[in-house]
């Protein structure tokens, strides 16, 4: 099974594997040049029939189709890394919060339901009418219940896939979002907005190992237009902010690749993509010009140097 | 809450997403420093981020749907980073962690329209909506009465207390207080309801039925069935065991003139400083309910509730600046940090210097807390009609129906009409769906904050509820006249009503 492919934002990611528990053994899932493959299944959309006519649904194939649905999940932003491992989910803690959520929820929800407005002394046909309307509530809340229930189990499957694949979700779906900032999001959320936070969430931590700088005084911005942005750093002691305005793809193109701070520079730009070698636009220090790195991806870990 | 054409919605949205980015860095944080023994929420910070986004809502700078999104988000994110206690087992760290998180599927406590609608509040449809013919009651009839009837039965004795008479789309009915002298119980099923006959100026006769109304459960509406006709001039009201009573329904009676003609003052006020005034107000009034002693004697801090809700302040002032609903150059943050010193509220963040100048109500209250000596003489039990129907405000219409005194406490009684939509929890426990700010002021010239306890629909299909306020201080004295002030979002009404009591025999 493949995903749909993005665009070259990926293109200073190396592959990368692991291994899920699925039937009675563990299979491979593997992620290349922005895709998802199941090499363990040959044919993922037979499965799909198959289980939709009763059978039991592959833990890969489940796991591939949470990845499609949330591919260009702006959530995936505000859940997922702001550091390579900072999110830490085991297969054991997937299994047992779905289990959790089967039953806790549904007696919860019981209650929930049993708590609704009552209906005192009404004529027979508001009563009625009351419990048409109580009747399409419970429904509409239990189909609420279970699409959140899915969304966590989703989120909480992608996350046991592992770091790498973590950061590999959270830049495809900034490259699915990044050229569309001013569009207002699904259900009216606002693109910019999660970008944005997105943006400054990761920067904050980035400029706290560059500069030493408390996360809290990184202020960010969406940069837009020509050239990579701008960095500054203004006021003394508890005035200092270090002001950072980038392209949205940067966490995509830079920081999900691993690129972000190399060599005590912070990395503004990919100039010529590519892994194990990559040529970047980076700043020695806030206000400075940013020079040409080459950088060198080491193949013990997600780590580049000049 | 408010017109949200000029509002950055955006900015409100990024401040809130940045927000909750800092809150996750400083709750991990916490959480790392508190080890096993830490809270479900380390240092605070997913409860201000809360209040700060119920306060986005509360001006109508964010829908709740989104707001719940972010919180629901935050609690994940938590979740999958502090992982619990790695002791519990394999997953059962995470599934705590989730637990102690809140990781619900919702996060609010909505009302169910408001949550079936996420984010629209649903209107109760009454007078001026289209899905409902007018009738001639809609525009409302309110008679100040101020009777007392009293009963006797064999078993039962006591009096109703009749403030307000009222006919509105809802029914006809009075506002009463009512009071029993029985053996053991002070039970409303024991006044013999059904042994009061009600005559009109034509011969045409009545019963009288309760409607419960009012949590002090000495106040009740009580419907008249059938309801007379609008040009009725008057009821007599016998109860067993006394002579009947004559209420008047076409003049105003005693107790106050009802007035529709109140003038209207624009406030200028922008939503966020309205909302900050009734942040204000919430915290000055919070403080009856907290600990007296040794807070009150020595009042070197306040009590940590308090402080917990201030500790948001400076995020509520930002965030409002961010959706452009708050002046940066607005006096009220600066007051509000004013009215924290005073109340020994520290770190409330607002970085707005304090003020000199504070507005004349809370200065009263705030003398009211800082007075050592008990009154000399406190008022025991009262109850005066003060019937009024204000001009409407923003959409919501205040009928003043009367004041109860019961066991140290005060209550304003009123009928809030039109614009009502179902009830929401604001930051510090506000209902953004009732945006007025009200204020008594007595004959002695103290300020009372009425803050809403309860309130109940008049009936499902009509756009009226009874409300109490209570009195923040409650009234010392039996005053000879209040002047009630209420503001809303853009305007603000006053009046000024004469009282006449009743007492309890």
């Amino acid at each position: 099974m493949t995903t749909r492919p993005n665009d070259d934002w990926f293109t200073c990611l190396s592959r990368c594997d692991t291994d899920v528990p699925c039937g009675s053994g563990r299979h491979v899932i593997r992620w290349e040049a922005g895709a998802l493959r199941l090499d363990s299944h040959a044919d993922p959309e037979a499965e799909l029939v198959l289980a939709a006519l009763g059978g039991e649904k592959a833990r890969c194939v489940e796991v591939a189709e949470a990845w499609e649905r949330h591919a260009a999940d702006l959530t995936m932003l505000a859940v997922g890394p702001r550091t390579l491992g900072d999110v830490v989910v085991s297969w054991e803690d997937v299994d047992a919060a779905d289990w959790a959520g089967q039953t806790v929820g549904g007696a919860g929800l019981s209650g929930h339901i049993a708590g609704g407005p009552g209906t005192v002394r009404r004529p027979s046909t508001m009563l009625a009418a009351a419990m048409a309307q109580a009747s399409a509530r419970r429904t509409r809340l239990l189909r609420e219940h279970a699409e959140a229930r899915q969304r966590r189990t989703d989120l909480l499957s992608l996350f046991a896939l592992g770091p790498a694949f973590q950061v590999r979700l959270a830049g495809q779906v900034v490259a699915a979002h990044a050229g569309r900032v001013d569009q207002p999001g699904d259900q009216g959320i606002s693109r910019r907005s999660v970008l944005v936070a997105a943006l400054e969430g990761r920067l904050a931590l980035v400029a706290e190992r560059w500069l030493g700088i408390d996360p809290g005084y990184v202020k960010a911005s969406l940069h837009a237009g020509p050239g990579w942005g701008a960095a500054e750093l203004t006021g003394p002691g508890e005035q200092r902010r270090l002001r950072v305005s980038l392209p949205a793809d940067w966490l995509a193109r830079v920081w999900a690749s691993g690129l972000a701070l190399v060599g005590r520079h912070l990395v503004v730009a990919v100039d010529r993509g590519g892994w194990p070698d990559a040529r970047v636009l980076a700043l020695p220090a806030p206000g400075a010009e940013p020079v040409l790195l080459d950088v060198h991806a080491r193949h013990d870990g997600p780590h580049w140097e000049i | 809450m408010a017109d949200t054409r000029d509002m950055n919605r955006e900015g409100a949205e990024t401040y809130l997403r940045l927000l909750a980015e800092a809150a996750l860095r400083g709750a991990l944080a916490a959480s790392r420093e508190e080890g096993l023994t830490g809270s479900a929420d380390p240092g605070g910070h997913r409860t201000r981020l809360k209040l700060v986004g119920q306060a986005l809502a509360a001006v109508g700078a964010l829908d709740l749907g989104t707001l719940e999104e972010i919180l629901v988000d935050f609690n994940l994110a938590m979740a999958v980073r502090s992982g619990g206690d790695p002791r519990s087992g394999p997953g059962a760290a995470l599934v705590a962690s989730l637990a102690g998180h809140g990781q619900s599927s919702h996060q609010l406590p909505m009302a169910w329209a408001v949550r079936l609608g996420l984010g629209r509040a649903e209107e109760v449809t009454g007078p001026g909506s289209p899905d409902r013919e007018a009738t001639p009651d809609d525009a409302g009839r309110f008679v100040p009465v101020g009777l007392k009837v009293p009963f006797r039965d064999t078993d039962v004795s006591g009096e109703l207390f009749l403030m307000s008479f009222m006919r509105t789309g809802a029914g006809v009915r009075f506002f009463a207080v009512w009071n029993i002298r029985a053996p053991a119980l002070r039970d409303i099923a024991l006044i013999p309801f059904g042994q009061f006959t009600v005559t009109d100026d034509r011969g045409a006769r009545y019963r009288l039925e309760f409607a419960p109304s009012g949590d002090s459960g000495w106040t009740s509406e009580v419907g008249l069935c059938p309801a007379p006709p609008p040009d009725a001039r008057w009821l007599d009201i016998a109860a067993p065991g006394s002579k009947a009573v004559r209420i008047g329904l076409c003049s105003p009676g005693l107790g106050g003139a009802q007035i529709s003609g109140a003038p209207v003052t624009n406030t200028g006020t922008s939503p966020g400083e309205h909302l900050l005034v009734m942040l204000a107000e919430r915290l000055l009034t919070a403080v009856p309910d907290q600990p007296r002693n040794p807070w009150r004697q020595a009042t070197t801090v306040a009590p940590p509730a308090l402080r917990l809700m201030a500790a948001s302040l400076g995020d509520i002032v930002a965030a409002l600046e961010a959706a452009d609903v708050l002046s940066p150059l607005s006096p009220v943050p600066a007051q509000l940090a004013t009215l924290c010193a005073s109340l020994d509220i520290p770190r409330h963040g607002i970085t707005a210097p304090p003020a000199r100048q504070l507005p004349e109500p809370w200065l009263s209250v705030l003398a009211h807390y800082q007075r050592r000596k008990p009154d000399p003489v406190p008022l025991l039990e009262g109850y005066a009609a003060m019937t009024a129907a204000l001009p409407e405000l923003d959409g919501i219409q205040l009928v003043l129906l009367g004041l109860h005194h019961s066991e140290g406490g005060s209550s304003l009684y009123a009928l809030a009409r039109g614009r009502l939509p179902e009830p929401f929890t604001g930051p510090f426990g506000i209902d953004p769906a009732f945006p007025l700010s009200v204020w008594l002021q007595d004959s002695g010239g103290r300020w009372h904050a009425a803050r809403p306890a309860e309130r109940h629909r008049g009936g499902a299909r009509d756009a009226e509820r009874t409300m109490r306020l209570q009195l923040v201080p409650p009234l010392t004295r039996a005053t000879a006249w209040a002047e009630v002030r209420v503001s809303g979002p853009t305007a603000e009404v006053r009046t000024r009503l004469p009282l006449r009591w009743g007492y309890p025999s």
